[in-house]
Parts: C-alpha cells; structure tokens; sequence
C-alpha cells in the first residue's frame, strides 16, 4: 500500500464525483431530502395517537369519567361505538384490531368496589381484540396503564402502588431522532455499495482497469483509495444530514467518538462487500441492479425508516443477519439512548463481518485476470 | 539500482493461451531485440492482443515462458511493470478528468516526476490539456494514451492498435508521433492490422494468424520472400491487348473499366509489354507499376485454407 498512489487515486476520484453533479446529488441531498420529508411527515402529533374504538353501554358518569381520562392521555383517540351492536361482530366488520367495552353495570360495580363490599374485586372492562395483530399488544399495555389510573382516580383511593412510566429512554423521543440515524447508516451503505460498484463497472467497461493493471497499482491501494474516498464522503453527508436535522426538526443526538468509529467500520465493511459483489456487475446496468437488490431489503428490513420490532418474528430474526441492522443499532445506542456496552456489541459485530468480508475478498480472483 | 539490460527486450518462448477450450494463443515464440519497432500483424481475433497481455503481466499464460528486460513476467510483475509503457487496445481514462490531470495522476501513480509539458510538446497535446477526457476526438485520446504510456520513461512501449477506428488524417498524427519516438530508439511492441501501418514503422513484423505465426521477417525481407510478382496495371486497353499478350508468355486479368492487370517478374517485362503496344497502335489510356507489398503477403499468408480439403480427403 503506497500513500503516494492512494493520494492520486484519491485527487480523481473526488474531482470526477466534483464534476458529476448528479453523483454529488445522490450522495448528498437525497438523505437530506429524505430526512426532510419523513421528518415533515411524522413530526405531527396526531400521528403519535391510537384510534380507539369504545363502546360505552353505561353511558354513566363514571364512565364518562374514564372515556375523559383515556382521551386525556394523549395516548388514545376515542371513537364511539354505537350501543346496540354486538362488539365482536362490530370489531370484525370494521377490522378493529382493538374495542374497549365498558359494561352496562359499570358505575354499580365501581360504587360497589369504592364502597368496600367487594374490595380487590376488579372492574370487568371487555376488551375485544384481534391477536394477530402485532400492534394490538402494544396497545393493550397502554390502556391497562391508563384505565387503571382512571379507575383509581375515579375510585377516589389513592393507588397502593403508582406505576410510574420509565422510559428507558434517557429523554422522551420522537420519531425523527430514531429516523436520523437510520438515515445516516442508509446514507453511507448506499454510497460505498453503488459507487463502488458503479465506478468499477464504469472502468472495467472502458478497458480503464486494464490500463490501470499494467502500472504499480496493486488492489490493496485500490480498496484503500475506496474506503478514504468513501470515508470522507460519508463524514460530508452526515455532517450535512446532523446540521439539517437539528436546524429544521431540532434534532439533538449524542455526538461523541462512537460516531466517527461507527462511519469507518460501516465504510470498510460496505466497500468490503462492493469488492465481493464486483464480478456480478461488470456492466454499468447490471451494476445498479446489483446494488439496488442488496440495498432494497436491506433497507427495509434493517429498521432504517422503522424499528424492527415491529415486523413479524421470522423477519426480526432475518434482519439480524444484516450488516445493517448492527449498523443501525450502533448508531442509535450511540446516539440516542448513549448506552456504551450496546454500541460496542453492535461495533463488534460489523468489524467481525468487515474482516470475514475482507479475508473472503482476498481468496476472489485476481485483480489484473479478473478485469 | 541501475540495471542495464543487454540482452533482448522480450524473449517469448513456446507460449499458449487457452480461454476454456479455445485457444487464443497457439505455442509461438519470438524475440524482439531491444530498440526495433516490432510489429504484431494479424486480423481480428488472431490473437494480437492476447500475446501483448501476457507480454504485459496482465494475462497469465496458460503454458510457456515470457521474460521482458530477462525478467520472468509471471514472477516479476511489480518490477516488469515499471519498466514498460503500454498504450492498450481502446484506450480510456477518466471522463471527467483533463489531459494535463490524466498524465499527472499516471506519473504520481509510477512515483516519477516526468515532463507533463514536454510529453504534451511530444503528442502534439499542449492546446488541450484543459479538455477533459469525454470532450476528446478518437485520434487525441489515442495521443492522450500514448502520452501516458510514456510517463515512466518506459524502455519498451507496448502500442495495441494504435490507429484502429481513426480517420485518415488523425492516423498520419499518430504515426508522426510513433516515428518520433522510432527516432529516439525506442523498443516499441506494436500490433495492427494495417500493413501500412507496419510497413512504414517496422523493422520486424510477425504476421499472426488464428493464434500462430505464420512469418516473421524485415518488412522487405517478407515481400521479397513471398510476393514474388511485380504488376503492371494498363488501363483503358483495347480488347485485343489481352490476346496479344497471352501470345507473349503473359496472363493478363482484366480490372475495372476495360483495364488489365498483368503479373511480371521484371522492370525488362514491362518495358517489352509496352513497346509491344506501342509497335501495335493499340490505345492504351494510362499505366502502373505495383510493386509487391505486404498486403499481399498478409492476404496470401493468412488466407483460410478451404475447409473442404479435410473432407475430401476422409473419403
Ligand atoms: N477473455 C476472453 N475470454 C474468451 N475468449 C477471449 C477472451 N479474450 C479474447 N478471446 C478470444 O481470443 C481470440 C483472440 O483475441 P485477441 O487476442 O483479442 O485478438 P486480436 O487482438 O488479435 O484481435 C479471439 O477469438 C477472442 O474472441
Ligand atoms: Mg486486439
């Protein structure tokens, strides 16, 4: 590896993407783009808040109470459902995944309870639910939080034990700090993976890898051109994409030396890969194809625009054999919830897939055969 | 380290190259002594290029020796490498990226300081070295390319068609610039296609055909040996020359627009076919003496044999 000659690689490679607007386009505002429409998007409260369908066959001031505190926490829409339906059926028409029915005798029991003659007897609130809904759960644990302090407000007891909810979360956040992130790691996969593969189908095809062959230049200085020059397009486009986030959304992450070591792993891993996937792309059409088929799934199922949590158990389990995924959970352990141990298992991770990525490419064809 | 080298420039021994089960290359050896200009010439697909990249490192040979400047090219790269220059088949660099820029990352890339401006002075490049690469005309790129194939101040300089695709005006450049550096007793590695081509710069030529080689020699040396006929053109004859010729001991062809085309042997031949003419009053519009050229060696040498013979002769 000769500094001497990753210097001139570098001087044309930034002056050819300079002097190719569309490159610096892709590179650089689509993410900002991207942050600036999701951001606009899922910034509005409203979006935060559940539909939930209520159907109050009390129709009592007890039960007005509850509906009050439900809709007061923020949490909920209520919606009413009429009285004379049957609530199953009504949930399966409407494809509700979730209906709260409050009993006809809802305020003589509450009465009964405050009264002491049935004490610790609970209020039967119905739920009628669809269990195959993956987001029912979520929603299921929050109405339990808040019927049970409106019960117990309603009640007039002071709780024995208060649930106090604890974000684990080191301040409340919103979507947009949980997208910036994703953002970035999707910024700098796509930029190592087309580039690379684009440049080098573009050379290979112009007979320009051949030229190359027959001078000094070995592959080592070649993948390390790459990774500089993607180093310091990534650093550009993160940069670009944090001033943006925090100027228009008031996005505020954790910077701090984990995201300069998770750009370099993430940039050595993913050029690593643009090196093992050359041979599929030796012409320029055939090279976005390429890209486009690694970046499209593992775009959707790294949990870059939503955590992946929310995806079915058999799609968790595959996104956790992608190198985005670990880039991904770095940078927002990093960022977000500043929790050292979870950055340095994810950083782990991808520098152990970075190597195997790098030993497998050294077994590849040779580099003067192979052009 | 200085090494001088004596011996030959590059010494190919028994070479084959084969792609799957086709073979490119077919067991040719052949020496280039150091400051001659040889030249590799073979139609298309005869496997000119092949050849020059395993010269050049950049093919592994599948059996034979090639030793360039008495290095073993398999085990020698790196060093092999800095010592040549070499103009590949369609040259390209980078498109967005200037004349003057272009030569200067070569010359970063081999570590020498080389003469960006004398290098331009040499390929007749100076008023361009602002224009980028795409912007360039065939016949600048391949100035361009041959420019950068001369960065390192290389002791052999591999030249693969240099002239291939470029009108004829834009080929007489490259050519001035070729025989420049012929001047200065460069040991140059040329393949083509054309017989001017390697007429005019040759000292050796090795014709190639269908992976072997089928001649090598002196230009004039491979004329003398295999266009053993001189001929005589006489255009716009009356009809009856041709009889009277025949009579002669000649075989006259005829050509377009009433013309013949007669094979001799001798300058003595020609005079006599025309005092013949002339004694007769035949109308005779105009003449030509052709001597034998390579093209005819080329075209005799790497003729398809007729595929038939095998089967006629399996009967
Ligand atoms: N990489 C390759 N794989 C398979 N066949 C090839 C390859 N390169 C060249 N050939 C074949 O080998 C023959 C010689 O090619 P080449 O050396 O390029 O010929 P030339 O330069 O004389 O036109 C041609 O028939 C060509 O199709
Ligand atoms: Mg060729």
């Amino acid at each position: 590896m000769t500094p001497r000659i990753i210097h001139a690689n570098l001087g044309v490679r930034l002056r050819s993407f300079y002097r190719e607007r569309s490159a610096m386009f892709f590179t650089f505002a689509f993410p900002v783009i991207l942050v600036l429409v999701f951001g606009t998007i899922f910034t509005k409260p409203e979006h935060l808040n559940f539909d939930l369908p209520v159907q109050d066959n009390s129709g009592s001031a007890a039960s007005a109470r509850l509906l009050e505190a439900l809709a007061a926490g923020a949490a909920f829409r209520v919606v009413v459902v009429p009285v004379a339906v049957d609530a199953t059926q009504y949930a399966k028409d409407h494809k509700l995944n979730l209906l709260l029915v409050i009993p006809k005798d809802f305020e003589a029991l509450q009465k009964q309870r405050v009264a002491g003659a049935q004490a610790g007897v609970p209020v039967p609130i119905r739920y009628v639910y669809d269990p195959s809904s993956t987001a029912v759960e979520t929603k299921i644990q929050l109405l339990d939080g808040v019927v049970a302090a409106a019960n117990q407000t309603a009640a007039g007891t002071p709780p024995a034990l208060t649930l106090v909810a604890a974000s684990i979360l080191s301040k409340r956040y919103r979507f947009i700090d949980f997208f910036v992130p994703g953002i970035i790691a999707m910024a700098i996969m796509t930029s190592c993976l087309s580039n690379a593969l684009n440049m080098n189908a573009e050379l290979r095809q112009k007979g320009i890898l051949r030229k190359l062959a027959t001078t000094p230049i070995t592959r080592a200085d070649w993948l390390a051109s790459s990774i500089v020059y993607q180093l310091i397009l990534s650093v550009i486009s993160t940069v670009a994409i944090l001033l943006v986030s925090y100027f228009v959304f008031d996005v505020r992450l954790h910077i701090g030396f984990w995201l300069p070591l998770i750009i370099v792993v993430e940039v050595i891993a993913f050029v690593g890969i643009g090196m093992l996937l050359t041979p599929f792309a030796k012409e320029a059409e055939s090279a976005s194809a390429v890209a486009n088929a690694f970046l499209f799934p593992m775009m959707f199922l790294s949990g870059t625009f939503f955590p992946v949590e929310m995806m079915p158990a058999f799609l968790q389990a595959f996104a956790k054999l992608l190198p985005l995924y670990y880039v991904n959970e770095a940078l927002r352990s990093a960022m977000i919830f500043v929790d050292d141990a979870a950055t340095l298992r994810a950083v782990a991770v991808i520098a152990a897939f970075a190597a195997v990525v790098f030993v497998a490419g050294t077994f590849k064809t040779r580099w003067d055969e192979s052009t | 380290m200085i090494m001088t080298s004596t011996g030959p420039a590059i010494v190919v021994d028994r070479l084959r190259k084969r792609y799957g089960a086709f073979t490119a290359v077919d067991d040719i050896s052949f020496t280039v002594e150091q400051g001659e200009v040889f030249a590799f010439l073979g139609p298309n697909g005869a496997g000119k290029s092949t050849t020059a990249e395993v010269i050049e490192t950049i093919r592994a040979p599948t059996s034979g020796t090639v030793t360039v400047l008495g290095m073993d090219v398999g085990k020698r790269k790196a060093q092999v490498v800095r010592r040549i220059g070499v103009l590949p088949q369609n040259f390209s660099s980078f498109d967005r990226i200037t004349v003057r820029e272009s030569l200067q990352y070569y010359a970063r890339v081999f570590g020498c300081d080389a003469d960006i401006d004398a290098l331009m002075d040499l390929t007749n490049l100076r008023d361009r070295s602002a224009a980028r690469f795409n912007t360039l005309s065939g016949g600048l790129k391949q100035r361009l390319g041959i420019a950068v194939a001369l960065v390192n101040d290389p002791e052999i300089l591999f030249l693969d068609e240099p002239t291939t695709g470029l009108d004829p005006q834009a080929r007489r450049q490259v050519w001035d610039v070729l025989k420049g550096l012929k001047d200065r007793g460069k040991t140059v590695f040329l393949t083509t296609h054309y017989m001017e081509e390697a007429e005019l710069l040759a000292d050796t030529v090795a014709i190639i055909s269908r992976g072997r080689i089928v001649a090598i020699d002196s230009p004039v040396r491979l004329t003398e040996a295999h266009a053993d006929q001189m001929r005589l053109t006489l255009k716009s004859i009356d009809a009856a020359a041709a009889d009277l010729l025949r009579n002669l001991g000649f075989a006259p062809v005829p050509v377009g627009e009433g013309g013949l085309c007669v094979p001799v042997e001798t300058p003595d031949d020609v005079r006599r076919i025309l005092d013949e003419i002339a004694a007769s009053g035949l109308a005779l519009g105009g003449v030509d003496v052709r001597k034998p050229n390579l093209e005819e060696v080329f075209l005799k040498l790497t003729a398809a044999k007729p595929a038939t013979d095998v089967g006629d002769h399996a009967r």
